[in-house]
């Protein structure tokens, strides 16, 4: 069967055939919805006839508009998650476009935290593309309690774009700034005085629908008796229709003072059948029925037959499908039946909800079996089936629903869950309260081992089942939970144990988390500057993440391993990362939207260094693009506003770099990962190019910066920021102690960077102290440390490292050139305008020639003998695949040889490469 | 010793129309007491302003009319002023 849930909250409930019509209500809703309408507000109590009102409203409205796209979205008690509300929203939305909301649900399904305002943007943006014209109705809002999915619909509101139109329709104001609406005539409003019967509404009803024949004195008394109240006036018709003495139930009825309800139900009840009274009692704890599950309640046969006849009388049950499988009773009539229950049957309703835990249990629909069994508080139960549904609630992000199950639990029947420990565990991490944390994971600890003991643990009954396999997982996870604590402490040391703990516990083919705990490890080598050492755990980590079939994670992860790539110097293996993850996210059909538009980020700072600027912008444009349809608010996104400074800042545009990272700023969010740029250290860098070196000062006073002080990996842009700044106070004001400061702080950060192998930072390093031996005008030494770079870094395909530092050290690549002992390589030289190129720098080749080379063919030559493939190739070099070809061929037959391998082999032999 | 509004307290509702005494397992625990105006009153203990929140959804679900929501000084719930 499937599950009731989704279908049955999504269903438009078409209006029954015969009903009383309302023109002067749909007329009010109709001349009010104009453009500048956002709300149409439809409150009123209980048995006010809002539901059907407003569906057949709709069914109207679609006849006479058949273009107008219905979205219905029946909301219920547990919909007060703000992510399982928005959920309901897109799909509500999706069911009448398939376009909408698309890459919302590619990320739900991909597990990712859906950030409610993101999200609802792009979902505004997707209806504000469509062209088509919505109506989205929310029925039974006041179930809605909690704060968050509250917020989320003020924020729909305020952003509602001109295509959509509300409906809510509920029995309380919601929380809105309902005054602001109205002031601005931006809301319709139905209330209970609009939507009682009037005297005539009421004869149609009893005489039309009904069916009754009454004169109109007993119309008029009954409308009076029941304020017009319409489920009063319908239970009326019912019991009169069972009456025989229509005059006698009349005058009895409007002479009682007792609530209409009561006295009502008693007498639709009195007329029923033992069956159909008993049926009804027992089905009242349901919030929805179908035949099987009443039958589970009632303990007879004959479910099925008998919601379809409680339907054709009119006796208050709502088919929830077209199928009629699922019904519902209408919500008053159920409070009312449940009342009853009480009284009648003392002590009988834990019993029927334990019945209706047991069948929604074994029809697989654990959601209503935990809240049946809740509800009779079954706690014990209640637990056992949540801990059955974790992993599924976990990776659909159901987290609110989840806290409020275990909130309902007694803390004893938490704590002997080691599952339910470290959920709650981890909400309490998330929520921020870290000293809370540890006794769950030590509650859960003390439940793994009592497991075990029983041989209830890692058993082999228990190995194939859900539980079981997360219960082996749980010591790995408890430690990396502890790890994920030392990190928000920012205690590495502790971290990288805990972390190298959880991948020790983690069997061989528990991919994701020896993926997810050595990606902590990684994280942590990286935070000490060791990349060697984080490149390789790092590595394992992206692998794991890939068997374990994590998409969005792994391509999330790619982008750290080619930072530390990138840390180590290796730009061409950075580029290989990205150009496979990109061509593999392209295989999976863009599946990872985010993730994607995240590595066109990565590479836009890659194709940045090789001072391809327009394919950095180009790139920076694709990730827009795609990060448009996805909800782009992660810790990753500040990134392309520091892509986007840096494109400018190439660009010469130093005002729209520095706006570019105040916006990154905005969205920079701490503690995920090693701050290896920040933000402000990016911005000291642009005032300083700029000259204004107080500013400069100022930014390394506020960060307590001082030349001797002590090194680390998490200061070292910082430092090397410094060092600029001290060399450009002595172009300033050459005094000596202040070149003397910046190259001895050089020549530190180079020994601890050459120590961890960051040669990134290496070649950082020796441009900057070849502008300082420029700067104080030593020029002969000031090309040894440049060469030096030139040579180790220009294969890698570096140019921006050198022309950012911009006039001053232009001269030096110029003389560099000159000489020729460490030419700067092509691409520079094409965007170096300044320096010139020399032929004499080709043309010193140790050994004679049969033809000489060209500078191109060399440069092709020497790529020929690194492991890139020909597009590769050709790629670094800015040409097409056929110049390439001809370049190779040329080579081939200067060289005399007849493939690569030799020509490569030739090269080498005549000093070429 | 006098009831805090957000603490604990005697409650008294009044709801239009007479609600049968069969309802007072639905209020648990509440009292019900049908006045000669036509009205109900329901008096007890509320332990809270969440408890009596769910109180007042309580009467909105089933539709009654709620006339009125008084704290009472007196803390014996039988009585109604």
């Amino acid at each position: 069967m499937p599950t009731p849930v989704l279908a049955t909250k999504l269903f438009f409930p078409a209006p029954r055939p015969q009903i009383t019509s309302r023109p002067r209500l749909f007329k009010r809703l109709n001349d009010e919805l104009g453009p500048s309408r956002k709300l149409s507000l439809v409150c009123a109590p209980a048995g006010f006839g809002k539901t059907t009102l407003v569906s057949e409203w709709i069914t109207q409205r679609r006849q006479q508009h058949p273009g107008v796209c219905i979205a219905w979205l029946s909301l219920d008690a547990h919909d007060n998650d703000p992510s399982r509300f928005l959920a309901y929203i897109v799909a509500a939305l999706q069911g009448v476009d398939a376009e909408i909301g698309n890459e919302i649900t590619g990320r739900r399904h991909s597990g990712q935290v859906l950030a409610v305002e993101p999200a609802l943007t792009s979902l505004i943006n997707d209806i504000a593309r469509s062209g088509k014209e919505f109506i989205l109705v929310l029925d039974d809002y006041h179930l809605i309690e909690k704060r968050p999915v509250h917020d989320a619909l003020a924020f729909l509101l305020d952003h509602l774009p001109p295509q959509l139109h509300l409906v809510i329709a509920t029995r309380s104001d919601p929380p809105l700034s309902l005054a602001r609406l109205r002031s601005r005539g931006e809301l319709t409003e139905l209330r209970a005085a609009d939507l009682r019967f009037t005297p005539d509404e009421a004869a149609d009803f009893l005489n039309q629908v009904m069916n009754l024949g009454l004169s109109t004195d007993d119309i008029a008394a009954l409308a009076t008796r029941t304020e017009g109240w319409i489920a009063g006036l319908q239970l009326a018709g019912v019991s009169l229709r069972e009456h025989g003495d229509v005059s006698g139930f009349i005058k009895a009825f409007t002479g009682s003072n007792r609530f209409v309800i009561d006295y009502l139900l008693e007498e639709v009840l009195q007329h029923q059948p033992a069956e159909v009274r008993n049926f009804l009692l027992a089905t009242a704890p349901l919030e929805h029925m179908t035949g099987g599950l009443c039958e589970a309640l009632t303990g007879v046969g004959g479910g099925q037959g008998m919601l379809e006849g409680l339907e054709r009388d009119n006796l208050f049950v709502i088919p929830l499908d077209d199928r009629r499988q699922w019904y519902r009773y209408h919500p008053l009539f159920a409070e009312v039946l449940r009342a009853r229950v009480l009284q009648e049957l003392p002590g009988r309703m834990p019993e029927l909800h334990r019945l209706a835990s047991e069948w929604y249990e074994q029809n697989d629909l654990i959601e209503d079996a935990v809240h049946h069994a809740l509800a009779a508080e079954d706690f014990g139960r209640a637990a056992d089936l949540i801990e059955a549904v974790l992993p599924t609630m976990r990776r659909t992000r159901q987290d609110g629903m989840m806290l409020a199950w275990l909130t309902a639990l007694p803390e004893e029947v938490v704590r002997v869950r080691p599952l339910l420990s470290v959920f709650y565990a981890w909400r309490t991490l998330v929520s921020g309260d870290l000293d809370a944390v540890e006794p769950w994971l030590g509650a859960a600890e003390q439940g793994v081992k009592a497991a075990a003991a029983e041989g209830k643990g890692p058993g082999n009954s228990d190995l194939k089942s859900i539980r079981g396999q997360e219960l082996r997982m749980l010591p790995s996870t408890i430690a990396m939970y502890r790890a994920s604590l030392a990190q928000a402490r920012g205690d590495v040391y502790t971290t990288a144990q805990h972390a190298r703990e959880a991948f020790e516990l983690a069997g061989p083919e528990d991919h994701f988390a020896r993926g997810a705990a050595a990606g902590f490890l990684g994280l942590a080598s990286w935070a000490q500057g060791d990349v060697e050492t984080a490149v390789d755990t790092f590595s394992d980590a992206v692998a794991s993440l890939h068997e374990a079939g994590n998409l969005t994670d792994e391509l999330s992860s790619t982008i750290l391993l080619a930072d530390m790539q990138i840390a180590r110097g290796q730009l061409q293996e950075a580029r290989k990362l990205y150009e496979r993850a990109l061509d593999y996210a392209a295989a999976q059909g863009e599946s990872a939207p985010r993730a994607t538009a995240e590595l066109h980020v990565g590479y836009s700072e890659l194709s940045r260094e090789f001072g391809d600027l327009e394919s950095a912008a180009r790139h920076l444009q694709t990730s827009k693009e795609l990060g448009r349809q996805v909800a782009p608010l992660t810790e990753h996104s500040y990134r392309w506003f520091v892509a986007m400074a840096g494109v400018r800042e190439a660009e010469g545009d130093m005002a729209g770099a520095t706006e570019s990272l105040d916006q990154a700023q905005l969205l920079y969010l701490r503690g995920f990962f090693p701050e290896i740029r920040p933000i402000p250290a990016l911005k000291a860098r642009i005032t300083i190019r700029q000259g204004r070196l107080s500013e400069g000062w100022e930014w390394a006073r506020s960060r307590g910066l001082l030349p001797v002080g002590e090194l680390s990996y998490l200061r070292e842009f910082e430092h090397l920021t410094l060092a600029r700044l001290l060399i450009s106070q002595f172009r300033v004001l050459p005094a000596e102690k202040t070149i003397q400061e910046a190259q001895d702080l050089l020549m530190r950060l180079l020994e601890a960077a050459e120590a961890a192998g960051r040669k990134g930072s290496t070649y950082e390093v020796l441009v900057l102290q070849a502008l300082a031996l420029e700067a104080q005008g030593q020029r002969a030494l000031a090309l040894v440390p440049l060469e030096r770079a030139l040579a180790e870094a220009g294969p890698e395909g570096y140019v921006r490292l050198f022309l950012d530092e911009g006039p001053p050290l232009a001269p030096l690549l110029a003389e560099a050139a000159a000489r020729g002992t460490a030419p700067p390589h092509t691409a520079l030289l094409q965007q170096s305008k300044k320096t010139v190129v020399s032929q004499t720098a080709i043309s010193r080749t140790p050994t004679p020639q049969r033809e000489d080379l060209s500078k191109r063919e060399l440069e092709v030559l020497r790529l020929l003998g690194t492991s890139l493939s020909g597009p590769e190739i050709a790629r670094q070099l800015f040409v097409s695949l056929n110049t390439l070809r001809t370049h190779t061929k040329r080579i081939f037959i200067k060289l005399e040889v007849n493939n690569r391998r030799e020509a490569v082999r030739h090269g080498k032999e005549q000093g070429l490469i | 010793m006098p009831a805090e509004h957000h603490g604990p307290g005697q409650y008294q509702l009044r709801i239009r129309g007479h609600l049968d005494s069969s309802w007072t397992d639905w209020f648990e625990g509440m009292v019900l007491t049908q006045e000669n105006d036509g009205t109900t009153s329901l008096c007890g203990p509320v332990v809270d302003q969440a408890a009596l929140h769910g109180l007042l959804a309580k009467v909105r679900n089933i539709g009654a009319t709620l006339i009125a929501v008084n704290l009472l000084e007196d803390q014996d719930p039988g009585q109604n002023h």
